[in-house]
């Protein structure tokens, strides 16, 4: 009789166990894909941006050179690094995306405060419109880049605690990286107008 | 507290177990307070710096009313005291996503947030409105229309016509080029222009040019909207992704 009370009792405690954790970390894996998606959407938007700037800064004559090809260069580079939501669980992967974007971050800063030495360049209203689209991109990739460490946060602390922790090696789930904030990286570039 | 109901649980060994996997389920699924204090969103103008007359408040509250009954866009004011130490950009974000402006789903909300003793101005611009109300195009409004005002001490002038900028842009006509420059007489000439071809399109398709006006912010008559003044608004879910513009005085 009372092994059989016991035997209920586990089996109820089982299947509250399962009831509460079975999608759990499947939804958070995939809120983690979204912030991520958004995240790699902003940079792109951000991409998509500098050959126009770039056209619109190479038109002023004795601009100098090397900050341009910088940009260029890192902007070059930063194309040809992916990271698909499966990489997020990579470090090195995540390294070489966030050094690849790094970089250009700081080209474009640099291209920025060298801009403000071109008295017409900065009265040109497609280099204005350029700037302050820029700017609102910076501040885009910020809050999406919080957002993602957010949600990888949460995703982290239910697969290394209990009772995540046995849902996670149920499904093979590992912790994710998050961003290491780099100084000046996530910083919109400081420009006056 | 998770200490105190873990407590609790211990006096009851026979469910301790089972209470205390829904105290730690509960616990993992709290969201970290945000570290910000908001206003709260009491209308569609929250003056909580007191730089806005009740006038003022009452005849930007209705525009703004009417403006969301017409288009189903949120479109607030607010006036804060203190940005607490961060940046505006940060502020504003965090200010949308809490009060909410918008449609869930639609994210089609803005907010013209102005810090005056950060002397800070932020048109913050929700996913669905970033099409229209771009972030080149904020730029503008601040710094051609906001600012100018600001700098003359009349904060009234530059909310008032930064918010008529914004719902100007938001209704597809563009920024009003009368409050940036006056207006010169090749501006009139085209004015007049535009109006003849108008003129001359309406004689030709009478119902088209009928729904354009309809269609459009020139409306006669007929839009008594009741009484309910401030009561009852509240932000419809929207979020906000750091779209927008700001500046500083």
């Amino acid at each position: 009789m009372k092994a059989r009370y016991w035997i209920i009792g586990i089996l109820v405690l089982l299947a509250l166990f399962i009831v509460s954790g079975i999608n759990v970390i499947p939804s958070l894996d995939e809120k983690v894909n979204a912030s991520w998606s958004q995240v790699q959407n902003q940079y792109q938007r951000r991409m998509d941006l500098i050959p126009n700037l770039v056209e619109t800064v190479k038109g002023y004559a004795n601009f100098e050179q090397k900050t341009l090809t910088d940009v260029i260069q890192a902007r070059a580079n930063a194309t040809k690094i992916t990271l698909t939501p499966e990489m997020l669980s990579d470090p090195q992967a995540v390294k070489r995306f966030e050094d690849a974007q790094g970089t250009l971050s700081g080209a474009l800063s640099r291209l920025m405060v060298v801009a403000e030495r071109y008295p017409d360049l900065k009265a040109n209203q497609n280099f204005l419109a350029l700037q302050s689209q820029l700017e609102g991109t910076e501040n885009r990739i910020s809050i999406a880049r919080k957002d993602y460490i957010a949600t990888v946060q949460e995703y982290n602390t239910t697969v290394r605690t209990f009772p995540g922790r046995i849902w996670a090696w149920i499904y093979g789930a590992t912790p994710k990286q998050t961003f290491t904030a780099a100084e000046g990286a996530e910083r919109p570039p400081a420009v006056k107008f | 507290m998770r200490f105190q109901a873990l407590n609790q649980t211990a006096h009851n060994p026979r469910h301790s177990g089972k209470l205390a996997i829904v105290v730690l389920c509960v616990f993992f699924f709290c969201q970290t307070a945000a570290a910000l204090t908001f206003p709260r969103l009491t209308g569609r103008v929250v003056d909580d710096a007191h730089i806005l007359s009740p006038q003022t408040i009452q005849s930007l509250d209705k525009k703004l009313e009417d403006y969301e009954r017409g288009t189903g866009n949120q479109v607030v004011v607010a006036t804060i005291p203190s940005l607490q130490g961060t940046d505006i950009e940060d502020y504003g974000y965090q200010l949308g996503r809490t009060w909410q402006i918008g449609q869930k789903g639609k994210d089609n909300g803005a907010l013209l947030i102005v810090a005056p003793n950060e002397r800070k101005v932020r048109i913050e611009v929700g996913y669905g409105l970033e099409p229209l109300l771009t972030d080149a195009v904020s730029s503008t409004i601040i710094q051609g229309i906001i600012i100018p005002a600001f700098r003359q001490n009349d904060m009234e002038k530059g909310v008032i016509n930064g918010t008529d900028a914004v719902l100007s842009v938001l209704g597809g006509k563009g920024i009003p080029g009368g409050l940036i420059a006056q207006p010169s007489v090749s501006d009139t000439v085209l004015l007049l222009l535009l109006f003849l071809a108008f003129m001359i399109f309406a004689s030709r398709h009478p119902f088209l040019a009928a729904w354009m006006l309809s269609s459009s912010s020139f409306r006669i008559g007929g839009r008594h909207t009741g009484d309910d003044g401030f009561g009852g608004f509240s932000g419809g879910g929207g979020s906000f992704g750091g779209g927008g513009a700001s500046g500083s005085w």
